[in-house]
């Protein structure tokens, strides 16, 4: 199986790696990378406590492949913070109690900021579409939905 | 997803040629071991289930044509088949001519997953439970294939074979969707029924379109189409015999619903038991029957 | 100024502190244990497991998988002969001679990638003999039934559970108080209901991970995600033959327990490969399959109750027969079933009991503890029983269960006399908070609408002498660090215990830091984050540790000022005296000591504060009565109600609002109970609505999240009320009481309630899917 050389930028940063054609971009960035702040939860693209931005836009990174990201901008979690300044829904999940175990939160954390990224303004029903590929057990949601609320009025 | 799945992806080649002809080649000569790459979310979970064994995975996301959306106000709509669902639903001439699309497109799975998905690649996969083929069909798609014999198309409504199972031969790229411009006053309705209010598979899907046609007796052209009650999914005829007749009452719109019903072949498993899927049918082919009735200002 | 005149340190208990260990899961630096890095010593486990839910083992063949390159270990159950097991030891930590279930492990390997030791799995080759499997507890405790465990009278068992050797019952809890059969005579209505649970699974974000290591003199080093550092190291040591010392478990955050991570479940597979590894260690991560049905599910039930009540709707009499279907190994559901048995009246009072609680082996997955331990499961049958005795008695549901439900003095099923709770109070506020005397319209026509309530009681479910234990060691600069063997599963322990920390001894909440991750070689003894049971008991224990430092210090400066200890007190950290009005900042006493004066020698040294708790009053309860003084350590209670709208063409539930009280004593931090109440609330509702373990001869049909669905965003309450009630504990520090298993425990049954409220049908389990209720309504001619 080849190894393919790749270059991408992740979180701001020039990265080159060699990867295995087989490796999913979350395989490169906890074990290659050790950026572990993705979570793998099931592999299956269906819990998204992988959730990456790939080109701005979210996806589960254990349903892309590694080779895939040739040329890519990746945002992890540990990307979100501006020089130690936490993102606006890094500040409101804290405030509003929507962090317990913590392991889907970084996924719910891009998932977030990119919505509000696109829509400023969502409305509940449009978060709570936004996030319906966040898989949370802990919390039931409430807070995690008022978080983005209170943070898109930060933005705001 | 079943007890035998690997903690990982299995060894594979993956290779990104240049050209379709380049690509076309070397499915065509590695049948049954080469699979074209898409969006990978069906591809990459069969594999790690070991239902898919293949030993390469041609990208062709970034081959000719395959990237781009079009429109043309005379001509119609043509999708490229790396095209995201997320981005076929934020385009501003698919919200304005192909709403039913994009309704379809809104209730598949999680936003995250929707970057990567594709319409192209889920009709190519051809499972019965796909939530937009639906709309697909009834907005006249038809592929643009690319082979080992050149560039062919082929329409939508004869595309599908079997649950898996299409037309198409090894060697053959689906390059892109088309649709012509849907007739004037179409209307549709997607209903999908899930377990979760949002984002699960279709246990049942209903698509259903609609628009005014002087050449029918009823003065109206309705059709609907089943998801995951039946080996392919599947547009009722007998729906749009009853509704083109005679003038369309509620009465009218029940017997299309029961008809719906009764084309409806589901199975029992896991996620849901034919009889239930049946009602289902019934009873959301109502629904959405009378809510394109209503659009189409009645 | 007087020193009398200084601000108080703000004490934040009942205060909603802000979390300890937010900030660094917000930015990803939190380590959970599949993120740590070991480098390339690191060796990868793969399991193979039984295909077969039950068979005897012929042949085992390892040899092309030992010669497969980079594979470095290959074990079986030959080379471990030991049990495993919390309660009672029944299972071996790779099957010997027989496997019980599907996805038993059979053999391991560890090789220096995780492919390569996948592909091993392939090369050991299996013989297996198929023997006769048991899928129905029922059945599994009838004579006929083959014997899952032929050996079960050999097996070690605590004095409180008792198996029958020769059955496959693995523990029968009996309760013989009054005489039901003389009540039936007295009973205006009587009804009699049997339900099936199925299992579920636990299903945290994070699936099991744990890495071991062994040196060459025995030393043994388990990180593992874990809810009991302590437990596995007692168990695995026991298993092994070998002391406690040589093992050492290092538990970094937890990615969801819910009791999952209780117990042994994995850990003793990397430890067993490491043994075999030369040093290097060996990860074991569970994919999310082998999550759902490999390691923990909680064990399905099939209950049958009797009840009956007087014209006035007292009730009079309960008889209460459960078969728990525990699975291949009841190591742990042995004691679900002893929970079962003596909460099995629910929260009322009842003077007539019968029960019979057994926990039956079958060749199904492991029944393991999960949040409620035994109470959703108990609950869902129970009150939708106590709804059908008030449609039979003509009384109102709320009103039934403010007459009936149990308050401080009633004497119990198990004859232990009841603490003051505020469980009255739950129902009032929860029957307000939905407007239960409201008649509601639907909001569309082809909807029904229905509201249903339902109570729940819990006791911590333990043995009957669980330790905690506590350190508060200071810094130079006088703040703290708590020492606890307690873990952060996301319930918000270290948040409680630095709030309790620093009001006992009189330092800013900012100064104390809880030391985690948890580790067995540091960290003071703990029985297992279980049972809703730390904020109670190692709350207790950490209030005794700061008060113990708190004390020493007083004692120092009292001597070295020649003062009473009485006349002085720790503000925002400074010793005070408001005799004198000195003072003297913590700083300069809790490491260095005193100087006396003109340095002429000096007092005091290094302060260590040290406290422990554990219940000492808990009884044993007679084998044939469950009669005994004192059952348990004491109840947490409290109610749900739920305000559904009903789809009638697909039978989907819309949950409208609910509302949930709960009687914790004190809240400690507000904040925190109620996210239990919402957390809790949602999982219940999940559980209720959505979630089955599929399983078809012993295989399950739906091991990923494909077609074992979940709650999302989109399947949560429209509005939600949480209430917090507060009726204080005697015993918990300010009160408290534990409340993390609680808000589950209700919630189907109020949900199947509501449905019942709403058109009339009531399923005999849940899921209370859409599917099932609709072809319930058609089969009943409610819907066409």
């Amino acid at each position: 199986m080849a190894l393919h050389r790749i270059s991408l930028t992740l979180n701001g940063e020039l990265e080159q790696v060699d990867v295995p054609s087989n490796w999913t971009l979350l395989q490169m960035l906890r074990q290659t990378l050790a950026v572990t702040g993705t979570k793998n939860g099931c592999s299956s693209g269906e819990c998204g406590a992988c959730t990456v931005l790939l080109n701005g836009e979210p996806v589960n990174s254990c349903m892309v492949l590694a080779v895939e990201c040739d040329g890519a901008e990746v945002v992890t979690v540990e990307g979100l913070a501006d020089d130690g300044r936490l993102a606006p829904v890094q500040q409101a999940i804290m405030e509003a109690g929507g962090v317990q175990c913590g392991f889907c939160t970084p996924g719910v954390l891009i998932s977030a900021h990119a919505l509000l990224e696109r829509n400023p303004s969502p409305t509940e029903g449009e978060i709570k579409d936004a996030l319906v590929g966040n898989l949370c057990r802990c919390t039931g949601y409430f807070r995690i939905i008022e978080a983005v609320k209170a943070a898109a009025a930060i933005k705001v | 997803m079943s007890i035998d799945a690997h903690p990982a992806l299995p060894e594979f080649d993956y290779l990104k040629p240049k050209t379709l002809e380049e690509a076309s080649q070397f499915l065509a000569e590695h049948p049954g071991e080469a699979r074209p790459l898409l969006g990978g979310t069906d591809t990459f979970v069969r594999m790690r289930d070991g239902l898919w064994k293949d030993k390469y995975l041609v990208d062709v996301k970034g081959l000719e044509g395959m990237s781009a959306i079009s429109f043309k106000l005379k001509e119609g709509l043509t999708i490229g088949a790396a095209v995201s669902m997320n981005r076929v639903a934020a385009d501003a001439n698919v919200r304005k001519h192909y709403p039913l699309l994009v309704e379809a497109i809104e209730t598949v799975a999680s936003y995250q997953l929707r970057t990567r998905a594709t319409i192209v690649g889920n009709i190519c996969n051809a499972s019965p439970a796909g939530d937009t083929i639906g709309a697909c069909l009834l907005y006249d798609g038809v592929l643009n294939v690319h082979g080992m014999d050149g560039l062919r198309r082929e329409p939508l409504a004869s595309f599908f074979q079997g649950p898996g199972a299409t037309v198409l031969n090894p060697g053959d790229i689906v390059t892109s969707i088309e649709f012509p411009i849907p007739p004037k006053g179409t209307v549709g309705k997607y209903i999908k029924f899930g377990r979760n209010n949002r984002g699960d598979l279709a246990i049942v899907g209903v698509t259903v379109a609609g628009h005014p046609d002087k050449d029918k007796a009823s003065g109206y052209r309705i059709r609907l189409a089943l998801a995951s009650v039946a080996p392919t999914p599947l547009v009722v005829d007998e729906v749009e015999n009853t509704l083109s007749q005679e003038s369309i009452t509620d009465e009218r719109l029940t017997q299309a619903a029961q008809a719906a019903m009764e084309a409806a072949k589901p199975i029992d498993d896991t996620r849901g038991s034919a009889r239930y899927r049946k009602m289902m049918a019934r009873n959301l082919s109502q629904r959405a029957l009378q809510a394109v009735w209503e659009q189409l200002g009645k | 100024m007087a020193v009398t005149d200084k601000k108080k340190t703000p004490d934040l208990i009942g205060e909603s502190a802000p979390r300890v260990d937010v900030l660094e899961k917000v930015t990803g630096e939190a380590l959970y244990t599949d993120d740590l890095q070991f480098g390339n010593a690191l060796l990868h486990g793969r399991i193979k497991r039984s295909p077969h839910p039950h068979a005897l083992i012929k042949k085992i063949d390892t040899s092309k998988a030992e010669a497969l390159p980079g594979v470095k270990v290959v074990v079986t159950g030959q080379d471990f002969p030991g049990m495993v097991g919390l309660y009672l030891k029944d299972r071996h930590i790779f099957a010997r001679e027989r496997v019980r279930f599907v996805g038993e492990p059979v053999a391991g390997v560890a090789a220096t990638t995780e492919e390569i030791a996948e592909k091993a799995l392939d090369l050991i080759e299996v013989e297996y003999e198929l023997l006769e499997p048991v899928f129905d507890p029922e059945f599994g405790a009838s004579p006929e039934a083959p014997l899952i465990h032929p050996d079960l009278g050999d097996y070690q068992v605590p004095n409180f559970i008792f198996p029958k050797p020769g059955t496959n019952i693995a523990n029968h809890f009996k309760i013989r108080k009054g005489d039901v059969e003389a009540a039936w005579e007295q009973c205006a209505a009587v009804v009699e209901s049997k339900f099936h649970i199925p299992q579920i699974q636990h299903v945290p974000i994070e699936p099991h991970v744990a890495v071991a290591q062994a040196d060459s003199d025995g030393q043994i080093t388990l990180w593992a995600s874990s809810q009991s550092p302590f437990a596995q190291r007692n168990i695995i040591a026991d298993v092994l033959g070998i002391s406690q010392s040589k093992i050492r478990v290092i538990a970094p955050y937890v990615g969801g327990g819910f009791g999952c991570k209780a117990g042994v479940t994995m850990e003793a597979l990397p430890v067993a490969l490491a043994l075999k590894a030369k040093g290097r260690p060996v990860k074991v991560l569970l994919t999310r399959e082998e999550e759902f049905y490999t390691n923990f599910v909680r064990q399905g039930l099939v209950i049958k109750l009797k009840i009956g009540c007087d014209k006035d709707g007292n009730l009079l009499a309960m008889e209460n027969t459960m078969y728990w279907d525990g699975g291949a190994s009841t190591e742990y559901g042995v004691n679900i079933t002893r929970a079962g048995g003596y909460s099995s009246t629910g929260p009322y009072d009842v003077p007539n009991v019968k029960t019979d609680s057994l926990c039956i082996y079958t060749n199904h997955p492991i029944g393991g503890a999960y949040r409620g331990f035994g109470m959703p499961e108990l609950h869902t049958a129970l009150e939708q029983t106590m709804d059908m005795l008030c449609d039979e008695i003509g009384m109102d549901k709320v009103e039934f269960r403010k007459l009936n439900c149990v308050r401080g003095g009633d004497i119990l099923a198990t004859g232990m006399k009841m603490h003051p709770v505020g469980l009255s109070e739950c129902i009032e506020k929860v029957a307000e908070a939905i407007e239960w005397d409201k008649e509601e319209k639907p909001s569309a026509p082809n909807k029904k609408r229905g509201k249903g309530i339902a109570l729940m009681w819990k006791a911590p479910a333990m043995p009957p002498n669980p330790g905690s234990s506590a350190l508060v060691e200071f810094n130079e600069d006088g703040t703290i660090m708590v020492g606890v063997g307690g873990q952060e599963i996301g319930q918000g322990t270290f948040t409680v215990m630095a709030q309790m920390a620093a009001a006992t001894l009189g330092i800013p909440y900012e100064w104390v830091k809880v030391k985690g991750p948890l580790d067995t070689q540091y960290s003071p003894y703990e029985w297992q984050t279980v049972a809703s049971r730390l904020t109670w008991s190692m709350g207790n224990a950490v209030v005794a540790a700061a008060a113990d430092a708190r004390k020493q210090v007083l004692d120092l400066v009292s001597d070295a000022w020649d003062e009473d200890p009485d006349d002085l007190d720790i503000v925002n950290g400074v010793v005070v005296s408001y005799k004198s009005e000195q003072e003297m900042p913590l700083k300069d006493i809790v490491i260095y000591g005193i100087p006396n004066e003109n340095f002429e020698g000096w007092k005091g040294g290094p302060i260590i504060g040290r406290g422990n708790f554990m219940p000492t009053y808990v009884t044993g309860l007679d084998s044939e009565t469950g009669q005994g003084e004192r059952a348990v350590v004491h109840f947490t209670t409290g109610a749900q109600a739920f305000d559904i709208e009903i789809d009638m063409d697909t039978g989907k539930i819309e949950v409208l609002k609910a509302a949930a009280a709960f009687d914790v004593g004190k809240a400690i931090n507000p904040e925190l109970v109620l996210s239990q109440l919402e957390g809790g609330l949602v999982q219940g509702m999940s559980s209720a609505i959505f979630e089955k373990i599929d399983l078809k001869e012993g295989v399950m049909q739906n091991p990923s999240f494909v077609d074992y669905r979940i709650a999302t965003t989109a399947d949560i309450p429209l509005e939600f009320e949480g209430i917090i009630v507060e009726e204080p504990q005697d015993d918990g520090p300010w009160g408290a009481r534990g409340v993390g298993e609680h808000p589950m425990v209700p919630s189907a049954a109020a949900i199947g309630n509501a449905i019942y409220n709403a058109v009339g049908v009531r399923l005999e389990g849940p899921p209370f899917s859409a599917e099932r209720i609709y072809l319930a309504m058609l089969d009943a001619g409610i819907v066409e």
